[in-house]
């Protein structure tokens, strides 16, 4: 039990220190303009554009508001990320991360 | 277009001014030195989770940050009645009067400052932007309110080209041309600025500009390009006339020509032919690297050059369009299986290192594209009768070549040579060459050369490692097929219109037809299309 809590606090700590090092060092920035654009191209961001303006027409304008249609979307948004993303910003990640000596 | 955002928003701005949302988009939003990112890694969390979380907001109007998602932005807001905040991931402005995200065009202006600050300072390539219509793209959209969407059922981009006359050659190559996506946007956006605005009826940009406004009409009686015709007879002289013509040369000629049109409009002048920046040289210009290296002293000497296409050879025997040794002379050495050596001394084989690579050369004829890549990309030895003066050792010597792809082009154009015109005689060659739907260019790159140490270079790693990106991937849009005999025959072309959608187009008919249909063809021009483009 003790073991486990140590493990989640070590995690943690470790997100911490990590995101610190990619926000740090402006990797962040760059995976997220990488992200960005690889979302345009593979055409996720017009489809969930689309998505998104269905939702509208369907309740009405007056009737939704951006928790809601956040919400909404959420689960579609990170089902449609093609896998070839994923696994590209994750080797961007494992490469940055091995060259970091003190992580 | 202008957003004033919402009336609190208005009243927060009159009451504190910009600078606050100046400042805290520079030091927690887009920062621009290596000091405010430090900070902002140090000091980017929830007050009341004291952790760092997605869809941070910052108070407006005094330091308190707060997360969204746990609602203690919003009880901050409330408890203290600071209506406006900004999220601290994007930069928008929310109000929690409104409940809403709110939009200001001043304040947007700030933000696109002090993201392009940010993007220098990381070296990063300008962002990328969506279209945003202009002032008079709005006017214009207005006055034309009628939208015309391509849908899985419409057959816009499809329309069949009459054959003028032994024209199948060329009606194949505007067909792939006008269904190349990168080339299709170029057109359709309007990018093409003539300046020769008297003479708009010799420019064969324009000429095209309106093959595509025609293409892409919607109408579906096929299309007669004889403008555009004369304009290649006119430009071309050697293309002119009702005989028969080779589409890869017709090809070439149309790029040339499109090419020479686009430059004059610019201005350029061909001081520096290699540095184009026309439509033409940007999509289908790619580098092609030659190393030469002396036996002797092994200095490599590199040249690169601009190439539009890569000419395969299908026959058994030379590997280059440009090789010297006659290939009559090295075919007859049946020495097949295990000889890396090319050329017909024997006892050179020994000097190189032989590999379980199964391109030897010697009478054996690929079957597949990537086979023909593989040999193109081969180091040859050129023999006893073509030495070379070498730079380095001031001797004549005997050397190897190999060519790599140093710059891939946007458009890859692979001509397979069935059209062969030997010495004493012609002949078509008909062989089954298989090409791939999507095809990875990444062991003809230079720089997987440079991987093997420069050393003699004939593996080629076939088996890519697991980590490579996608950067060097193709897809396959359209086939040129060739029918008959090196005498007459016929030519049609197969292309994609959209994903998996494939139409086989014979001048004025189109039909539709299979990814299956297509690879089985017997290919001639193959055009691919980078998957991933880079922005400029």
């Amino acid at each position: 039990m003790a073991d486990l809590q140590e493990r989640k606090l070590k995690d943690a700590q470790m997100r911490a220190t990590i995101n610190q090092k990619l926000v740090e060092t402006g990797e962040r920035e760059r995976l997220k303009e990488l992200l960005r654009a690889r979302l345009i191209e593979c055409g996720w961001r017009d489809q969930l554009k689309a998505y998104c303006k269905e939702i509208v027409q369907q309740k009405g304008l007056e009737h939704i508001t951006v928790d809601d249609l956040v919400s909404e979307i959420t689960p579609r948004g990170r089902s449609l990320v093609p896998d070839d993303v994923k696994k590209e910003l994750l080797q961007r990640i494992r490469t940055f991360l091995a060259q970091q000596s003190d992580v | 277009m202008s957003f004033n955002g919402c009336q609190h928003l208005q009243t927060y701005k009159e009451a504190t001014g910009t600078t606050t949302y100046r400042i805290i988009y520079s030091c927690f939003v887009s920062c621009s030195t290596a000091d405010a990112r430090r900070r902002k890694a140090e000091l980017s969390k929830c007050v009341e989770c004291k952790e760092a979380k997605p869809r941070l907001h910052a108070c407006l109007s005094c330091i308190y940050f707060g997360c969204y998602d746990k609602r203690h932005i919003h009880a901050h807001a409330q408890d203290k009645k600071h209506h406006i905040g900004i999220d601290l991931s994007y930069g928008t402005i929310y109000c929690f009067v409104c409940e809403d995200y709110v939009y200001d065009s001043e304040l947007e202006e700030i933000a696109k400052a002090q993201r392009r600050r940010a993007t220098l300072s990381l070296g990063l390539k300008q962002r990328f932007f969506p279209w945003e219509p202009t002032e008079e793209e709005l006017i214009l959209l207005r006055c034309n309110p009628k939208r015309r969407r391509v849908t899985e059922a419409s057959h816009i981009g499809l329309r069949g080209l009459i054959n003028l006359g032994n024209t199948c050659f060329m009606n194949c190559i505007l067909q792939s041309l006008a269904h190349t996506p990168i080339l299709r946007d170029y057109f359709m956006a309007d990018k093409h600025t003539c300046q020769k605005n008297d003479d708009s009826q010799q420019c064969l940009v324009c000429e095209m500009a309106r093959l595509y406004q025609e293409v892409y009409s919607g109408l579906r009686t096929p299309y007669i390009p004889y403008k555009l015709l004369h304009l290649v007879w006119t430009n071309a002289r050697h293309l002119a006339g009702y005989e028969q013509q080779d589409a890869h040369e017709f090809l070439i000629a149309a790029l040339d020509v499109l090419h020479r049109h686009c430059k004059e409009m610019n201005g350029v002048s061909d001081s520096n032919p290699h540095h184009c920046n026309c439509i033409i040289d940007r999509i289908f210009t790619g580098g092609l690297q030659s190393d030469v290296t002396c036996k002797r002293c092994n200095n490599v000497s590199t040249t690169i050059d601009p190439i539009w296409d890569i000419s395969l050879d299908l026959g058994p025997g030379s590997i280059h369009s440009s090789h010297l040794i006659p290939p009559a002379a090295t075919a007859a050495v049946g020495d097949v299986a295990n000889s890396t050596s090319f050329s017909s001394a024997a006892s050179e084989s020994t000097n190189s290192p032989s590999t379980g690579f199964t391109n030897s050369p010697g009478n054996y004829e690929p079957t597949s594209l990537v086979e023909c890549l593989k040999r193109f990309t081969k180091t040859e030895h050129l023999g006893n009768s073509a030495k070379i003066k070498c730079s380095k050792c001031h001797s004549y010597q005997e050397s190897t070549k190999q060519l790599t792809m140093k710059k891939l082009p946007i458009v890859a154009c692979f001509h397979l040579k069935r059209f062969e015109h030997s010495t004493g005689y012609h002949k078509k060659i008909s062989t089954f060459v298989s090409f791939p739907e999507e095809l990875d260019m990444t062991p003809f790159m230079s720089s997987s050369r440079n991987h093997n140490n420069g050393y003699s270079s004939q593996v080629i790693h076939s088996t890519p490692a697991p980590h490579m990106s996608c950067d060097n991937k193709y897809s396959l849009f359209a086939v040129v097929n060739h029918y008959g005999t090196i005498e007459s025959g016929h030519y049609t072309c197969y292309i994609r219109s959209s994903k998996e959608k494939w139409f086989r187009c014979e001048d004025h008919l189109i039909k539709r037809a299979t990814a299956g249909e297509v690879l089985n063809s017997e290919g001639y021009l193959l055009f691919y299309h980078k998957q991933i483009l880079e922005y400029e």
